[in-house]
Formats: structure tokens, sequence, C-alpha cells
């Protein structure tokens, strides 16, 4: 190895003790299982992927139709579907090796004991950085309450997961609350390393030729565009408070999207729904952004939160 | 990655149907291979629009292109027919499977329904001898064999309304003269495929279908494109569910849940 002087990344972060070679991450549930997006990019440029959400089982999802275009956005439910997290560490996880990136696990369950039970299986495969927690699935033992609207409930999941990991735990926070900073608080208070936000919200769309909702399911999430505004303003609100790294993302496509996050206070973004339609559309934000830094100066770490006041 | 695609030509064939030629260093395209297009640069349409392939234009290789029939029956198509040649359009492709080549031994039915012709033309092409049963609401839509006529094939039409070859549904013409010895290649309406995955079934033939979903992303990750199959959980792979993008868009007719599609 040479001597040669370490050249400071502008775009260098840090989240629970990890350091991230830029802030973009691609969002679960849009990138699959990462392997899928390698003809398209080069997987390297990218901050971290975050896999498709995991449960203990493999779960078929929902029957169709699952996704319906809106303004701007698109409603999805998809219904979690994945290929359980024995599989992903057998079969999905190896595909990603020698890639330069970090690899961050999305789980999920319907109880407590579920969450725990895939946060210690990936606690013990070797490629896995971080976990992030989806908190927005219903609680089947406490009659259907979404873990993810209720405080006590997300308290309950997230300090759980963290004592059952040796890994970062990120909470990915659902915008289907009234106040987004009791969430956060229930999110630090069990431990969480950082918070991820926001998921989608819910909503709805009609055939009315047939007077039937579009989607089987009757509601989805909405992704998007849309709900950008909607997502800064989870993103600046939860900053007021927290205490551990914001995860922002809703909505983005360019890196002027995402410097909206980071300078409403996240420390890193994710790339979504975007994914669907330009797959490099993430590398393009870490381009952007590393753009807008030379531009202005800056380090990264000077802009995460720097919104003027009025 | 995406291609830059040039429009070399936008023509209205009809009514509502348009051919859409497109100069973009395509890879070699197959029957059933289709493109997700950006239609617009904006945010909304957001989503790409998947259009069959209707031909490769050009020699293969650098430069050659794509020639694409559709029809305009949203927001979508509506932007893409006021597209005038010398545009650019974002394209990913060639995606999905397609259908393979026809094998020599086997007696070929190609059924389409409406614009479910698309997908058959480059099979067409291979397909020598082969029946082509072509139906359609009304005799408008008969233009569409156009192309076809040229090719040697046995053509026969079925309309609803009577007004081009015999009255009633394709799926009728289909039930004469198919035996175990017969591979249809079926692309249409659901209602249409459903009924020649019956017909084929009874009659000990093989049936491939080419289906059409909603999707958003077209390579196999958004997971919008569902569509049950007859898996059990027991089952390899342990998938009720596969995708129109990257599993098919062609499959077996035998492989798909009818009853819930």
């Amino acid at each position: 190895m040479g001597r040669a002087l370490k050249r400071e990344n502008p775009l260098e972060v840090r989240i629970a003790g990890l350091s991230f070679k830029n802030p973009v991450m691609t969002a679960s549930g849009t990138f699959g299982y990462g392997s899928e997006f390698a003809p398209y990019m080069d997987l390297n440029k990218l901050g971290a992927i975050v896999v498709k959400g995991l449960s203990l089982y493999p779960r078929q999802g929902n029957p169709g139709p699952r996704i319906v275009e809106t303004p701007s956005g698109m409603l999805n439910a998809i219904g979690l579907q994945n290929v359980g997290v024995d599989d992903f560490i057998e079969r999905k996880l190896p595909l990603l090796k020698g890639v330069d990136t970090h690899v961050i696990a999305n789980i999920f369950g319907e109880t407590v004991e579920d969450y725990v039970e895939v946060a210690r299986r990936l606690d013990a495969a070797k490629g896995v950085a971080a976990l992030e927690i989806n908190i927005s699935c219903p609680n089947v033992k406490k009659g259907g309450i979404v873990f993810g609207t209720d405080p006590n409930e997300a308290f309950k999941v997230v300090s759980a997961v963290r004592k059952a990991t040796r890994l970062p735990v990120i909470t990915k926070l659902s915008p289907n609350v009234t106040d987004i900073k009791v969430m956060v608080k229930a999110a630090e208070d069990g431990g969480s390393d950082a918070i991820s936000l926001i998921n989608t919200i819910t909503g709805m769309a009609i055939d009315v030729e047939r007077r039937r909702p579009v989607l089987a399911t009757a509601t989805g999430g909405l992704s998007g565009p849309a709900i950008r505004p909607i997502a800064v303003r989870m993103v600046w609100q939860a900053a007021q408070v927290a205490k551990v790294p914001i995860i922002g993302m809703g909505g983005i496509v360019t890196a002027k999207d995402a410097l909206e996050f980071i300078i409403a206070g996240a420390t890193a973004v994710q790339v979504g729904t975007a994914n669907f339609i330009e797959p490099d559309a993430s590398v393009k934000v870490v381009d952007g952004i590393e753009e807008y830094l030379v531009r202005k100066n800056m380090k990264l770490e000077e802009l995460i939160g720097s919104l003027r006041s009025g | 990655m995406e291609l830059k695609a040039k429009i070399l030509y936008n023509d209205r064939l009809a009514e509502g149907y348009f051919r859409l030629g497109l100069s973009c260093g395509m890879a070699e395209v197959r029957a059933g291979h289709f493109v997700m297009l950006k239609v617009s640069n904006g945010l909304d349409p957001l989503l790409r629009r998947p259009l069959g392939i209707y031909r490769p234009l050009g020699a293969k290789g650098k430069g050659a292109g794509v020639e694409l029939l559709y029809r305009v029956v949203g927001r979508g198509t509506g932007i893409l027919s006021l597209k005038r040649p010398g545009e650019t359009l974002g394209v990913l492709g060639p995606l999905g499977n397609g259908f393979a080549d026809p094998p020599e031994d086997r007696k070929i039915v190609m059924l389409a329904g409406g614009m479910g012709i698309v997908p058959l033309y480059m099979l067409a092409k291979k397909a020598r001898g082969a029946t082509l049963l072509f139906g359609a609401r009304t005799k408008k839509e008969t233009f569409l064999l156009k192309d076809f006529r040229a090719m040697g094939l046995k053509i026969k039409t079925a309309t609803e309304d009577g007004s081009a070859g015999t009255k009633g549904f394709v799926t009728e013409l289909l039930a004469s003269g198919i035996t175990p010895e017969t591979t249809v290649y079926a692309c249409g309406p659901v209602g249409m495929l459903k009924a020649a995955a019956m017909i084929t079934n009874k009659a000990g033939a093989k049936c491939l279908v080419s289906l059409e979903r909603s999707m958003a992303c077209g390579i196999g990750v958004c997971l919008g494109c569902a569509v049950r199959t007859r898996a059990r959980h027991e089952e390899k792979e342990n998938r009720f569910y596969k995708m129109v993008c990257s599993d098919g868009p062609v499959f077996d007719s035998e492989e798909i849940d009818w009853d819930v599609l």
C-alpha cells in the first residue's frame, strides 16, 4: 500500500458508526436484492443498498392488480412479497459479494418475535452492514394494530430487535401518523441508531367505470414525487427532535430533491420509486450532490440541517 | 442501460392506431419482446409505458432499431402519438422472455385479438404454413392484417359484429382443427386467452400466451405485474406469483391460474 495522502471525501457521512462513501442509498422494495440492477449501473457508486423487506418465511404477496399510476406517483400493494430471510442469506446476499457498498437489510414481521428472529439470522450472516426495521406492519398478536402508528408498539419492536443484534439498527417510520415526533422518540427510546422516513402514504384509486378499487387490496402505499413535500416536511419536523441521524426519502428523483432532505436535516437519503423509471437514478443523484458541493465549496456534513430560517 | 431512441416515424395507421419507428442500437429482438418507453421528460405521467415490439428495423447491431405498433388507450399513449420524427425517447429493452422459435414438427396456430397481433409478426416470419386466427370487434381493425397477408399464412378472421369474417369470438375458430400436435401462440384480451387455454387443454394441444399487466419497472423489481400461477406452496421456489415483465410475458397457458386473472 502506498502512503499517498488520503484525500478527504466530501460526500462521506457517518451513521451509527458506519462510514458511507456518499449519502445516497436505494430504498427498500424498489431495488430488489440489488444484483438485479447490476446490468444498469455501477453498484459500487452507491452509498448503500437497502434490500427488499425480509420476513422469517417467504411471502407470496398480494393478488393483482398491485400497482396503479397516479399523478406524479404510484400506488402499490405488493404485499411484502419476498424470498424469506434464509433464502436471502443463502442465495441473494452472495450475489453482492465484492460490491463495494454497504448492504442494509430491511426486516419486518407480524409479531415482535418474528422481527427478533429475522434480526438474529441476519446478525449471523456475513455481508450485512445494518438492519432497517419496517414498522409499518400490523401486529397480528395485538389485533392488527400497526407497529408504526402506535408509539408503544414501535418501542417494543425496536427495543426487542436492538437486543437481538450487534448490527446498527435503523427504524423506518410511517408517515401515517398525527405527530411524527412521537414516533421518532419511540424509536430512539427503543435504541434505534438512526431513523429513516418516510415510508409510503396510504392512498386509494377508484375505477369509476367499474366502481371498484383499482388495487385488489383497495388501498395501497403512495410513492413518487407526489409525496415529496410531505416527506420533506416530516424529515424537517423529525430533525427538530431527533438525536440520532435521519435518512430521508420520499419521491426523490434528482439531486436537487435529495438536497432538500439533507438541508432539512437528513444525514443520508434513499432513492425509491425513481429506480423503477431510471434504473441508475441514484447514481445521477450522487453525481448531482457532488457537483452542488463543489459549487458551494462545502462538505456534505456542513450541509446537513443547514436550513436557514424564514 | 437506457437507450436514447430517435423517432424515425410515428405514423397514424387508422383512428387511434400508430406505427412508431425508433433508431436506437438495440440488441437482437425476438417475437414477444417489449420495451419500456418514457413518453414524458417530466414527472407526470411518471412511469414508462410497456409496448410490444412489432419488428426489428435495419441491420443488426449498431444503429438498428425497432418498430412498435400501438393504440392510444390513455394519457401515455396519447402523448406518444403527438411525438414527431427527430425527437428522442428514452427506451429500456428489449425486455421479457419472448416466444421461442416455433418447432418444425408442430402444427402452428397463431391466435390474435386486436392489438394482440403485435408480438406475432416476427413469429409469423418463422412459421411457414401456419394458421393465423384474428379476432376483432369490427372490420375496422382488420387493417392490422395487412403485413401478414403476403406471408403465405392461412388467415381466418372473426369479428364480434360480423362486419368481417365469421361473426363471433375468434376462439370459436380455434376449437376446430387443433390436435395434440398443435402449438397455439396467443396474445389478446384476457377473456380470449382464458378461452384459448381451456380449448387447447381439452384438445391436448400446447398453448403459449403473451400476457399484459400494468407494470412500473419492466425489469422484475417492482413486483407490480404479478400473475398467479398454479404452483403449490411446497413446490420449488415457493412462488405462487410470476412477474409478467421478467418471467414472461410469454407463459405456458397451463402455468397460469386463469380463475383469478
